[in-house]
């Protein structure tokens, strides 16, 4: 990072003051986050967001290495629970209700925000029971002829039926990378979820792969809310409706993606999708 | 070009070959060295085990079988001395003993005189008598008829036959004289001397008499015991690594027992022993020289072992998997019974074993406990007083008699063989319980 750049930043950051752009919706959001901080241990990683996600869009969040983006991330479903110095202030609504409330059942939050991770990574079990595992453990099939319709209709959703559909009862972990991530799409989907959280789902993948989770959660976004963290800016223009820009921890900038990735308003935005840092 | 020109890697690059080429030869010595070390350090090793098992088979290998006598036995109710057969207390009394006398000198009418019938009479060992007492209890039937029955030669008799007395030895320096020998002779001549398997010393119990004496005994009280410390041991470990691991907050007090679990593992077994002794018996009045207490002593001592190795399984087992199975809403549990488990139970299981073959092995706290005790009963529940096998070891390493000797070394073949079925278990239960990723 050369001496110029660096100069920027902490001139912006001593003026930070808000989000540029429209973070906040008009209509009706289906997750928000309000005035979040989240904290490692002392170390503050997030920084006052606000942001809506709105129903049946994908929002694409991105910035440099280390900026926050998978810590928020993990905070919309509570996935932080398991970092025991790991922090959370302010509020995070889903469908109004506030997700870090006594009252909210974190197993039922999960099942409504689903999540597919970097790394692929299916259970050591049958293919089959893979997808099978959520409905099983939430109880939502009373039959296996039931529970064998959500195994191929998410197989089918996550377009790798054709792959497996001979060979159900074998290791998930002998599919090849690609179709493990597919995989682990199908079993989030298995559930149903309202709203599907990636972090980074295609970065272990070759663009041939690539291509086909790209297209999926183009489909997907039909049904469900996603927000996916990613550092190629050409998936995030492919893939995304909105764009939120983190940058050290803070959200500088949102808007739809068109407008961020051709004229975006803030000084930092600019530079990172023009490529002069990060 | 001069050499002033270049830069450092410049001319490093002009003299790579030869210098590579120098310390090549040095390279390819040094990793001959270090696999000679390695070779030497595994023969070594191998001469010792070698040794051990070789003088371990020769001094024990003539426990397996034992020298048998053929005698004409008759049943006869006059000989016993008994007016009602049906009578259990008469029968305990009974001259058990006159029958083998009969037969005896049925075979051998020429011998006369109280000594020759003695030294005659000592042909058989001094126990044999009870199985035909064991045997006419179990057919009545047989009461005043005849018939031809094997019975267990002394042990004197059976250290001939072994080759253990040397019958060309000047007769004042063996423990057999030439009447005795003679006498071995012509049984062996007409075929009525023979040895066999010995099944005996599968089949009785500890016995002051060394050709009666079998691991039978010791055998059940090790299983017991060792059941019991299983039971006990497999799931309380499991369930304390589990909940350290998966479930309890990192702090102060968590790391506290965390340290004194490590602590615990390097405590002498003796200790245990002593506490056995102080709680079980002491406090809670279990019986002494009890399978149930050993199994609780030996309870304490492995849990050190089977926590500390389930805590490793279960840390080895990816975050990946703990993350998939949270984002899908599994709770704690689910994730831990459905995931963490399955994936650490070779772990576990091979902990499990590694503490179980300690504790098979284990003698010293058992001492402590009273299982020392000279027990001639084969136990029939881990309340009854029984001795285990290292500790029948300790009993018959310390005997005088030849045999015993023999015994020692047949009873260490013995717990080598559990200890090596034992891990052949843990390797079989690995490699079924194995799952990849
Ligand atoms: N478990 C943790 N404990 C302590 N600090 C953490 C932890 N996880 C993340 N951090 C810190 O929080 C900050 C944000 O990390 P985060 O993983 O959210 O970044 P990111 O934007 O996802 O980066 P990348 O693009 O490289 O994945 C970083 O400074 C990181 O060091
Ligand atoms: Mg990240």
């Amino acid at each position: 990072m050369n001496t110029s750049v660096k100069d920027t930043m902490e001139s912006t950051f001593a003026g930070w003051t808000e989000t540029v752009g429209n973070a906040m919706l008009e209509g009706e959001a289906r997750m928000s986050t309000r005035n979040t901080d989240v904290f490692y241990g002392d170390k503050q990683a997030i920084f006052g967001v606000d942001l809506d996600i709105g129903k049946n869009e994908v929002l694409a969040m991105i910035g440099p290495s280390g900026c926050g983006k998978s810590t928020f991330l993990r905070t919309l479903n509570r996935m932080n629970d398991t970092i025991d110095i790991c922090k959370i202030k302010g509020e995070i609504l889903l469908d109004g209700e506030n997700i870090y409330d006594k009252n909210m059942d974190v197993v039922s939050l999960r099942a409504r925000v689903g999540m597919v991770f970097q790394k692929p990574n299916p259970f050591p079990k049958s293919i089959y029971d893979n997808v099978a595992y959520g409905p099983r453990i939430h109880g939502l099939v009373s039959r296996r002829a039931e529970l064998d319709e959500v195994v191929e209709t998410a197989l089918r959703k996550a377009s790798i039926w054709d792959e497996v559909k001979d060979r159900l009862d074998q290791p998930a972990t002998g599919l090849s990378g690609g179709q493990q991530q597919r995989l682990c799409i199908a079993r989030t989907i298995a559930v149903s979820p309202e709203v599907i959280l990636m972090d980074e789902p295609c970065s272990a993948l070759d663009p041939i792969a690539t291509a086909r989770i790209e297209e999926l959660i183009a489909e997907l976004s039909e049904n469900y809310t996603i927000a996916i963290v990613t550092h190629s800016m050409q998936q995030a223009a492919r893939v995304s409706t909105r764009t939120a820009y983190f940058h050290l921890g803070r959200l500088i900038e949102v808007g739809s993606t068109d407008k961020i990735f051709t004229a975006p308003d803030h000084k930092l935005t600019e530079d990172y999708i023009t490529g002069r840092f990060g | 070009m001069t050499d002033q020109n270049l830069n450092a890697i410049e001319r490093m690059a002009m003299v790579k070959q030869e210098r590579m080429a120098a310390k090549l030869g040095k390279r390819y010595a040094k990793e001959k060295r270090f696999q000679a070390y390695g070779i030497v350090s595994i023969v070594i090793g191998l001469s010792f085990l070698a040794m051990l098992l070789g003088t371990i088979f020769t001094a024990g290998f003539s426990t397996f079988y034992a020298t048998e006598i053929r005698l004409t036995v008759t049943y006869d109710q006059e000989l016993l001395g008994v007016a009602d057969m049906n009578d259990e207390s008469q029968l305990a009394f009974a001259n058990w003993g006159a029958l083998v006398k009969n037969a005896l000198a049925e075979r051998f009418p020429d011998v006369s005189g109280r000594s020759a019938r003695r030294q005659l009479n000592s042909l058989v060992s001094s126990v044999a008598e009870y199985d035909l007492k064991d045997r006419l209890e179990a057919h009545p039937e047989l009461l005043g008829t005849t018939e031809e029955i094997w019975l267990m030669a002394d042990d004197e008799i059976d250290a001939l036959m072994k080759k253990q007395i040397d019958r060309d030895a000047p007769e004042s320096e063996r423990r057999l004289n030439d009447f005795q020998i003679s006498l071995v002779d012509s049984l062996i001549e007409s075929g009525e001397l023979k040895t066999a398997f010995n099944t005996t010393f599968f089949t009785n119990g500890d016995s002051r008499e060394p050709e009666q004496a079998g691991i039978r005994g010791a055998m059940i009280g090790s299983f017991f015991t060792l059941l019991v410390t299983l039971v006990l041991s497999f799931p309380i470990g499991v369930s304390a690594a589990i909940y350290l691991e998966e479930f309890a907050p990192k702090n102060r007090f968590t790391e506290i027992i965390e340290v004194n679990i490590n602590n615990l593992a390097a405590v002498p077994s003796i200790v245990f022993g002593l506490l056995g002794l102080a709680v079980f018996i002491n406090v809670f009045h279990l019986p002494r020289s009890a399978p149930v207490v050993g199994g609780l002593v030996l309870t304490l001592m492995t849990l050190p072992t089977i926590i500390i190795s389930s805590r490793s399984a279960i840390k080895a087992v990816p975050p990946s998997i703990r993350e998939a199975a949270l984002g899908l809403g599994a709770s704690r549990v689910q994730m831990v019974l459905h995931h963490v488990l399955p994936l650490a139970m070779p772990g576990m299981l091979t902990g499990t074993i590694i503490g179980m073959a300690q504790a098979l092995g284990e003698t010293a706290p058992l001492l402590m406990i009273g299982m020392v005790a000279f027990i001639a009963d084969v136990p029939g529940t881990p309340l009854d007083p029984s001795t285990v096998l290292p500790v029948q070891i300790f009993l018959w390493s310390d005997l005088p008699e030849r045999a015993f000797v023999a015994k020692t070394s047949g009873a260490i073949m013995v717990l080598l063989g559990f200890l090596a079925i034992m891990n052949l278990f843990a390797v079989f239960l690995r490699r079924k319980f194995e799952q990849r990723w």
